[in-house]
């Protein structure tokens, strides 16, 4: 088989894979920061897909539109989390699962009551309904630009985390709360903020994803299950962790279903799990940031 | 579609549903006239199927309302339960149109799961089963095979629409090779069995590598930009599939998308019916699909039909779920004009194995004496635009199945 013939599935690999990194960012830095186990986290991202295909009509500004309103609803979402998980602060994850469950379970019914049982995809532009030629294979024009969004998202969120002040707040809430308090910052402030910054991007991944992927009712399941699994992989609470554990996911759910057909189903499961032996130490809050 | 995977999830609408019910029951209870019968209705009024569900109701009452609101002269009591996601929802819905609303027939039934748990508590009730989409292969329960003697339907075999276009498709690649991929489950498997064991037969050839189908991780694969262009690389003549629902719209999408963009795309109709064709858009066009209905067909019986779908405010072209639901209310019609007196679940059954021929949107059908589903047309249809709107035009006729 020709090299070239792995280029596309690759290149498509990693754009999947990239969009997983900003779906499951959101979760492991509302863990790693917040505290939060939020189980809501697949149900944000469902809403931002939503709220999307229903406001791109195949205008450039309407498209523009539908990624910041997607991007908004998912922080307002994240805030409405944070003041509801803020009062069970202290009585442990299980108790939060069970909160943000119920609420992932209201919300998917009233998306589906809203938006109806289909499955919606958005209008877009038709410069990006198109396909681009390169290297004798054929490549849809929205799955690149998607591609370019998503490295310019993870780059801005690296130098968010590294080299701002909030960034370094959130990753010394991470690591040591009680210092946090100590040079005069409430970290309940940091858990709210970091809480709403993951929102709005589970509403953005959302509203990204929506072109390939669509937007349905098993949505919410599906990007919940893909995050936990890459936030577990990647380590709880690690960004550069989960930005690996994606884009590996992103390949096996690519190049690895197509080499392996028989495998497919059992690919993903499998490769988490080798992950893990190997890795035998994944403890809550342990893994560096 | 034709193969429901059940999934755990119930809408607000199923409990809002059954509100409705409970309330709908209480006012009609005490109704014992023999001029009014009971009719059950069981579809998906909630969960992944719901828009395949709503159709099947659309059908049922459209010919209810163009018949003034009887069947066989006797005034009908529609008692419409939600089948959910499948048997866990659909079982206990079923058991109360059975048992508390003492229906005299039960129709409707999306998915293939539903129909093989229901049919065995209207056998036991002697209660005739008019299914009007899904009809599974009856495994036998307990070592002894099905007592199909009450059960009906309007609907088709999953392995028949493959069956049908084999021959036309041979006949377009001549000896190219035809590449076949499909969703990993039993309606996945059914309906590319029914292509490729015809196909072969007829002598044609499968590009996939193993000469065998390719199927897909069901429901999960969203992403088919990988196995299209993997498809591509073994250079098909055509390719041949089935997706229904949500796969299919995201299918059809990326195939326009793939390397595979100028082969031929030959599929069961589900790809293309309903409300995924108008999700699909313009990427569904020159598509050529094979289904025992189109909303083109020229028979007057079909054009009527259509008009009346239309003056019911009905958006889009009527679909085959909707149809099949409406020749099960035709089914009854006949059958229950032949019931004597008291209507009884076993005369209604009697009276349903000598209805003859139903005059049918598709086409006039019968139904086969022993299979107890349609003996009847397949046509091939093409995607294509029919005024404003995307529709599936009929090209020609394909074969009348089954055969023997």
């Amino acid at each position: 088989m020709r090299v070239d013939a792995y280029l596309i599935p690759v290149v498509d690999g990693v754009a999947y894979g990239l969009l997983l990194a900003i779906a499951a960012a959101g979760l492991t830095v509302a863990f790693g920061a917040g505290g939060v186990l939020n189980l809501a986290h697949g149900t944000l991202i469902a809403a931002g897909g939503y709220i999307a295909a229903a406001t791109s009509s195949g205008t450039w500004p309407s498209l523009a539109a539908a990624v910041a309103l997607a991007a908004i609803a998912g922080a307002a979402g994240g805030g409405v989390l944070a003041a509801a998980t803020a009062g069970l602060r202290g009585r442990g994850h299980l108790d939060q699962a069970l909160l943000t469950f119920g609420v992932a379970l209201i919300g998917g019914d009233l998306l589906t009551t809203v938006y109806g049982p289909d499955t919606l995809r958005p209008r877009l532009p038709a410069t990006l309904e198109g396909t681009v030629e390169a290297a004798g294979h054929r490549y849809p024009v929205d799955r690149l630009a998607v591609l370019v969004i998503a490295v310019l998202v993870v780059a801005a969120g690296y130098v968010v985390l590294h080299r701002t002040r909030a960034g370094r707040l959130i990753r010394a809430t991470v690591d040591d709360r009680a210092m946090v308090a100590g040079i005069g910052v409430n970290p309940r402030l940091v858990d709210a903020a970091v809480l709403m910054c993951a929102g709005a991007l589970a509403g953005l991944a959302g509203a990204l994803s929506t072109p390939i992927l669509g937007v349905g009712p098993g949505t919410a399941d599906t990007a919940l299950l893909l995050s936990l699994i890459i936030v577990v992989c990647g380590g709880l609470g690690s960004v550069p962790g989960a930005l690996a554990a994606a884009l590996a996911v992103g390949v096996v759910q690519t190049l690895g279903v197509t080499s392996f057909p028989q495998l497919a189903p059992y690919l993903l499961v499998g490769a988490m799990t080798v992950v893990l032996l190997v890795r035998r130490r994944s403890l809550p809050g342990q893994a560096a940031a | 579609m034709a193969h429901p995977i059940p999934r755990v999830r119930r809408g607000l609408a199923a409990t809002a549903a059954a509100g409705l019910l409970l309330a709908g029951a209480a006012c009609s209870s005490g109704a014992a006239d023999t001029t009014t019968v009971r009719v059950g209705l069981l579809v998906s009024l909630s969960g992944t199927y719901a828009t395949v569900g709503e159709d099947m109701q659309r059908g049922f009452k459209l010919y209810l309302d163009t018949h003034g609101g009887k069947l066989g002269g006797r005034k009908v009591d529609l008692i419409v339960g939600d089948e959910g996601d499948g048997p866990a929802t659909a079982v206990p819905a079923a058991q109360k149109l059975l048992e508390r609303d003492r229906v005299v027939a039960l129709t409707g039934l999306v998915g293939g799961a539903t129909v093989d748990k229901v049919q065995t508590l209207t056998t036991e009730k002697k209660i005739p089963l008019v299914g009007a989409n899904a009809r599974p292969a009856f495994t036998p329960v307990g070592g002894k095979p099905r007592d199909l003697a009450y059960t009906w339907h309007t609907s088709y075999n999953s392995d028949e629409p493959g069956i049908a276009i084999a021959e036309y498709v041979k006949a377009q690649v001549g000896d190219g090779e035809v590449y076949a991929i499909g969703p990993d489950y039993q309606g996945g498997y059914d309906e590319l069995r029914g292509f490729t064991d015809t196909f072969t037969r007829l002598g044609g050839k499968l590009a996939n590598p193993d000469g065998k189908t390719t199927f897909t991780p069901f429901p999960s694969t969203e992403n088919f930009l990988p196995y299209l262009n993997k498809a591509a690389e073994t250079k098909p003549k055509a390719v041949y599939t089935f997706y229904a629902g949500a796969a299919a719209v995201a299918f059809v999408k990326q195939y326009a998308q793939s390397d595979l963009r100028d082969v031929p795309l030959y599929a069961a109709g589900f790809l293309t019916e309903g409300s995924v064709l108008t999700a699909q858009g313009p990427a569904a066009t020159g598509i050529r699909n094979v289904l025992n209905y189109s909303p083109t067909l020229p028979n007057p019986t079909n054009q009527e039909f259509v008009a009346a779908w239309s003056a019911a405010g009905h958006t889009g072209q009527p679909t085959t779920f909707a149809m099949a639901s409406y020749d099960a209310a035709a089914v009854l019609d006949r059958a229950l004009a032949a019931v004597d007196g008291e209507v009884t679940g076993e005369k209604l059954n009697t009276a349903i194995g000598q209805v003859g021929r139903i005059v049918s949107p598709r086409g006039d059908w019968q139904f086969h004496p022993i299979e107890r589903r349609p003996v009847q047309r397949w046509y091939l249809r093409e995607v294509k635009a029919d005024g404003p709107v995307l529709s599936n035009v009929l090209v020609q006729d394909l074969t009348t199945l089954p055969t023997t």
